[in-house]
C-alpha cells in the first residue's frame, strides 16, 4: 500500500469526505483511489461516500474477472464496504451504457447502490472535499 | 483561504467532442447542479476548448450533437464559462463560440478562476 500523506486527515482539514471514481477496475488509478480512501477511513475522516461514473461503473460489474496476479480492486470495495459500511453510488446510466443493469443483466454487485447524478449533488453539497479519480 | 471558498463546482472540460463522450458526461453533471441550484463554472482547456467552436454538427457523423444544449446554460443560471486564451491560439482557432457568454482569459487568469472554486472535477 502506498503510504499517503495523512497530514490533511489527521490535522481535521477534511472532516467529511466524498470520493467520485471515473477510472475502471483494471486502472492502476482505481489503487491510488483505494489507497487513498483507506487511508482516509483508518485516520477516522467521515467517508460519506464513493459515487461510481464513467469507466468507474466497472467495479460494480459482478462479471467483470481481472487475473488472479494482478490487482484485485474488486475485492477491496467489498472488504471497505464490509469493514466501514462505505456506501458505493452507482450511476445506473453510466452502468447501464456498459452492460451492467439490476433489470436486464442483473450483473450488479450488491454492495453498490443504485443511484444517479443527484447523489452526486448530494455528496457535493455534505462533503468538506470531494476527490475524483 | 478556504474560508473564502464559497460551495461551487469547476467542470473542467479537455478533450475534444464526439470522440468520446467526456464532454457529454460534464455536461450531464452541469445540468444536474444547476437544476439543484448548485454553483457550478465551466473551464474549458487543451482539446477541450473544441467544444465551445461554432459551426460543428455532430449528426454528420452520427453522433448525438450534445453540444446544442449548451444553448440551454442559462436556464440552469450557468453564466460562468472560461475559455484558455494558450489553448486557441495553440490551435489557432478564433474566439467566435457558438455560446455567448464565454469568457477568454490567459492562463494565469484561468489558473486564478480554477482556484476559486471549492470542488474542481476534470473530463
Amino acid at each position: 500500500m502506498y503510504n499517503f500523506s495523512c497530514t490533511i486527515f489527521r490535522n481535521k482539514t477534511v472532516n467529511k469526505l466524498a470520493v467520485m471514481i471515473t477510472t475502471p477496475p483494471y486502472s492502476n488509478l482505481s489503487v491510488t483511489a483505494l489507497d487513498y480512501i483507506e487511508t482516509a477511513l483508518k485516520n477516522g475522516v467521515e467517508l460519506i461516500g464513493v459515487f461510481f461514473y464513467q469507466d468507474g461503473v466497472l467495479h460494480a460489474d459482478a462479471h467483470v474477472q481481472i487475473a488472479s496476479d494482478e490487482f484485485q480492486a474488486i475485492s477491496h470495495w467489498r472488504k471497505l464496504h464490509q469493514a466501514y459500511k462505505l456506501p458505493l453510488y452507482l450511476c445506473i446510466t453510466a452502468a447501464e451504457k456498459r452492460g451492467i443493469s439490476d433489470e436486464q443483466t442483473q450483473n450488479i454487485s450488491p454492495i453498490f447502490t443504485i443511484s444517479g447524478l443527484g447523489e452526486l449533488v448530494e455528496l457535493s453539497t455534505m462533503a468538506d472535499r470531494l476527490v475524483q479519480f | 483561504m478556504a474560508d473564502t471558498l464559497i460551495k461551487s463546482l469547476a467542470l473542467l472540460n479537455t478533450k475534444a467532442p464526439y470522440s468520446n463522450t467526456a464532454g457529454k458526461d460534464a455536461l450531464d453533471i452541469a445540468l444536474i447542479f444547476g437544476s439543484f441550484e448548485q454553483k457550478v463554472s465551466l473551464f474549458f482547456q487543451g482539446d477541450g476548448v473544441w467544444q465551445l467552436m461554432a459551426g460543428q454538427n455532430g449528426s454528420i457523423i452520427s453522433v448525438k450533437d450534445y453540444l446544442k444544449t449548451f444553448a440551454a446554460f442559462e436556464f440552469y443560471d450557468i453564466d460562468t464559462i472560461y475559455v484558455c486564451q494558450t489553448s486557441l491560439t495553440q490551435r489557432n482557432l478564433p474566439a467566435n463560440f457558438h455560446i455567448e457568454q464565454v469568457q477568454v482569459l490567459n492562463q494565469q487568469a484561468f489558473a486564478q478562476q480554477l482556484t476559486l472554486h471549492q470542488t474542481i472535477l476534470r473530463f
